[in-house]
């Protein structure tokens, strides 16, 4: 393969393995002249017409209908997808509103928190607002992912190990003592 | 000799006694098998199929936590079958509740994740169930989150084998199984003792600590320093495994395994596990001097110690020794009791000194000398061997926990009636019988008690000589029942505990502060009375147990540090008073005592806010977690070494620093060289039998 197209795409997360990633510092430097990133929150590149990938990453789990359907249309058009962190990985932090009908969590996002101020309690709807599922799933609930790498973030040497990887073209299993969940 | 089996577990031969379990066999020759709901310290369960292996190449995989191992057994522990299988349990575990180790206080600490991490679980191939579960923060100590709980029963065990309390068990059935306490209360309203064993044996993060939670103070638990030492806080000398990070002790552990011939199995409770975790607040790490206006002013070292000198010689040589006083707390260890006496008293020739459980020594020692008879106490350990308990005005549950647990579990585990005179939180639930008074009440309920039982042995002496038989006794015991205001159906009550008393074979009495703090001591002679009169053990060992309200108050008492302190001494209008004190402030029964003083010097480890107006000079001191110190049991009979487990607060110089110190100022050449010296002597004296005054 010629230089191997990637993109990496934030989901319901905290952007933390992004932040992970970007910690690679100089070995960044490297990894990206041997990659061509193509959209990414890092690049900020808002084009999302899937050329042909190589690599998907995808960090956050699936919590609206927008995410369901990027993660559909990024599995359809790369070869691997890898599940960064534990959110994309587990459901992560996240799943803690599945616990309480969708409802509630809206209010409490838009209307009772703290910071905000909604006399009137609206909650927004609008057709380019992507409704939320009921639950905050794990991305291999939606779509089949190749690359597990959990960790809350995976630190900066975890997620060089299984790109490097990927890119060696292995598919990484990380050994145990990279496993972490926290 | 037992029965040898010889048996091959992955193609290593292997010879182990008949009976041992394929897991045991296992690991006597190192090979390692994953367990989750097996603890070496409680009964195997065979719940989670963690520990599954193959035996014989049978199709069916059997837990080996409960196999007995049979002659000619081959065993494979690991092949990617049996892997995929552990796997499968595993990811079942995590998706049936909801562990989220990134917001988890356990993580690190944690057996559930651990097993993930070696068992390269990373994802999980099933979907999450994504119920909720509830969570109980209603206790002061732990937090039960049944979120995190994998239902591996390991806490109802403990609660049952190790803590003997029965509080945990199992709430219903299927995705609803809950362990529960008691009959579906919470924490605190349930007849739960805080005592932890559950949070020490629990696997995940489902019972955890409320100190210590957050991932800033805890760090890795690689970094963790596991420090052997005992609980110094009240007599019992229980051994614990201090994990120490940072000069931060972040658990306390009770040693399960390895307990000697101690009965408890080795249970802490919630002083020496959570009270000792709490903060007391901001300490004290520079010496103090009030100025003229009232005001609190920090000191060098050497003038404040210069002070308490120069003030107390002052007194001294104008008003005698006996106006100089020397108070220490009973919590000290026995190298600071000893060394604080012998530089009072020969160094200031102060006229007493004096400890803060003055008026409870008073009481026993008096009966000692009535008495006149070199009686022993009874070791709390005879509590499993006892047919009957008597708890006159103690409270174990307070001074004592463990204790307390000990009690409980005669009457679950051996049915041992047992008869509780005064007032009480904890058993009486469970007690045969219970009068719930206290005072004078208690110790005219006492004297009635003694008087029929000695008078039941009279009518069957008499009896036996077949002479009429007394009734002017029976009248004398409802007087005294009526005094102590007990109502007709307890009467009938009380009849039945002396019956019980009398019938028993070898009663206990366990004898705490609300009959020996009695002003008068014959409540305590009466009791003691009441042993005698069922006969001493072996070595004229009474029957009988006094519950003593510091953590070291036998080694005080052994040391004659008895005199003052709780009100009684009267300190004269001209007087100045040295106290040493191991504790946060002092109980306003402790302030009483104190009057109006000339000087009042304290060295202590925090600030006394309650003596801010009275004292005139502060010291800070270690807390008894920074220093080495030995600590004298309950019963007096054994010395336990506390080890230094934390650095004091930078600045703060050790008691043996401190009062070397104040010798010297005084020019005052005491007889203990070095430290050791000190130590030695302490142990030695406290050893003596009941020293001399």
């Amino acid at each position: 393969m010629g230089v191997p197209k990637v993109a990496t795409v934030w989901f319901e997360g905290c952007a933390g393995c992004h932040m992970s990633f970007l910690d690679l510092d100089e070995d960044l430097v490297s990894i990206l002249s041997k990659i061509e990133l193509t959209f990414s929150p890092i690049t900020d590149f808002k084009d999302y017409a899937f050329p042909e990938l190589d690599v998907g990453i995808i960090e956050g789990g699936i919590g609206n209908e927008e995410h369901l359907e990027l993660a559909q249309k990024l599995r359809k058009h790369c070869k691997i997808l890898v599940a960064w962190g534990d959110c994309a990985v587990f459901g992560g932090v996240n799943t803690l509103r599945n616990w309480i009908p969708k409802a509630e969590v809206l209010r409490r996002g838009y209307v009772e928190t703290e910071s905000t101020v909604n006399v009137n309690g609206v909650i927004p709807i609008h057709e380019e607002l992507p409704p939320l599922l009921d639950k905050v799933l794990p991305v291999n609930q939606v779509v089949a992912v190749d690359v597990h790498v959990p960790g809350c973030p995976p630190s900066p040497e975890v997620l060089a190990y299984s790109l490097v990887s990927i890119l060696q073209g292995r598919t990484p299993i990380l050994p145990n003592e990279m496993l972490h969940f926290d | 000799m037992e029965k040898k089996v010889k048996l091959v577990i992955d193609e290593k031969e292997i010879i182990v006694d008949e009976g041992t379990t394929v897991l045991d066999a296992a690991r006597q020759s190192g090979i390692t098998i994953p367990t989750l709901c097996h603890h070496p310290a409680l009964s195997s369960w065979g719940g989670c199929r963690m520990c599954t292996v193959e035996v014989d190449g049978a199709p069916r995989l059997v837990a080996s936590c409960v196999m007995p191992v049979r002659e000619g057994m081959e065993v494979v522990t690991t092949n990617e079958r049996i892997l995929e299988s552990r796997r499968t349990v595993l990811e079942f575990l995590f998706a049936e509740r909801n562990h989220n180790c990134m917001f988890c206080p356990q993580s690190g600490d944690c057996e559930l994740q651990k097993l993930a991490y070696e068992l390269g679980m990373d994802h999980l191939t099933v979907s999450f169930s994504f119920n909720a579960f509830p969570t109980d923060v209603t206790s002061d100590y732990l937090i039960i989150d049944h979120n995190r709980c994998i239902l591996c029963g390991r806490c109802v065990r403990a609660c049952a084998e190790i803590a003997g309390t029965y509080v945990l068990n199992f709430h219903n059935r299927g995705p609803k199984n809950l362990v529960g306490l008691d009959l579906h209360e919470s924490r605190q309203e349930s007849t739960c003792y805080s005592c932890g064993a559950c949070l020490q044996v629990c696997p995940t993060g489902a019972i955890y600590n409320r100190y210590r939670t957050h991932y800033a103070v805890k760090g890795h638990r690689k970094d963790w320093k596991p420090v052997e030492s005992l609980c110094p806080q009240c007599g019992l000398l229980c051994p614990t495994t201090s994990h120490v990070h940072d000069n931060t002790v972040i658990k306390i552990e009770g040693k399960l395994q390895g307990n000697g011939d101690r009965p408890d199995r080795g249970q802490l409770c919630y002083k020496g596990r959570f009270e000792a975790l709490k903060s007391d607040g901001k300490r004290l790490v520079r010496p103090m001097v009030r100025e003229k206006d009232g005001t609190w002013k920090e000191a060098k070292w050497k003038t404040a110690l210069a002070l308490i000198a120069e003030r107390l010689t002052a007194i001294g040589g104008d008003h005698g020794g006996n106006a100089l006083f020397g108070l220490a707390s009973a919590g000290l260890s026995n190298e600071e009791l000893l060394f604080f006496k012998d530089l009072m008293t020969t160094g200031f020739s102060a006229g007493r000194v004096g400890s803060l459980d003055g008026d409870p020594f008073q009481g026993v020692s008096k009966a000692w000398e009535i008495k006149g008879e070199p009686l022993k106490e009874a070791s709390w350990k005879m509590i499993p061997q006892s047919d009957f308990m008597v708890l006159l005005g103690a409270n174990p549950y307070q001074t004592q926990p463990v204790l307390s647990t000990l009690v409980r579990r005669s009457i679950f585990e051996r049915h041992i009636p047992v008869a509780v005179l005064g007032e009480m939180d904890c058993l009486p639930l469970f007690a045969a019988f219970h009068f719930p008074v206290k005072g004078e009440k208690l110790a005219l309920l006492i004297k009635a008690f003694r008087a029929d039982v000695e008078a039941r042995a009279k009518k069957s002496s008499r009896k036996n000589q077949k002479s009429p038989q007394g009734r002017g006794k029976g009248a004398d015991i409802s007087s005294l029942l009526k005094g102590a205001g007990l109502p007709k159906a307890a009467q009938q009550a009380f009849v039945e505990m002396v019956e019980a008393f009398v019938k028993a074979r070898h009663p206990l009495l366990l004898v705490g502060e609300a009959v020996t703090g009695l002003k008068n001591p014959s409540a305590f002679q009466d009791a003691v009375s009441l042993a005698q009169s069922k006969g001493p053990l072996a070595g004229n060992v009474l029957k009988l147990i006094v519950l003593k309200p510091y953590g070291n108050s036998a080694g005080a008492w052994k040391l004659g540090l008895s005199s003052n302190g709780n009100g009684k001494a009267k300190v004269q209008p001209k007087g100045g008073l040295l106290f040493l004190s191991h504790q946060k402030d002092l109980d306003s029964r402790a302030m009483a005592g104190l009057g109006k003083l000339d000087f009042l010097g304290v060295i202590s480890p925090y600030f006394p806010e309650s003596l801010a107006r009275k004292a005139h000079v502060v010291i800070p001191k270690p807390l008894g977690m920074e220093a080495a110190g030995s600590y004298t049991s309950l019963d007096g009979r054994e010395t336990g070494v506390m080890r230094k487990i934390l650095d004091p607060p930078e600045g703060v110089k050790d008691s043996w620093e401190t009062l070397n110190a104040l010798a010297d100022q005084i020019g005052f050449r005491h007889k203990f060289k070095t430290w050791d010296e000190l130590s030695k002597k302490a142990v030695e004296a406290t050893k003596s039998r009941r020293s001399a005054k």
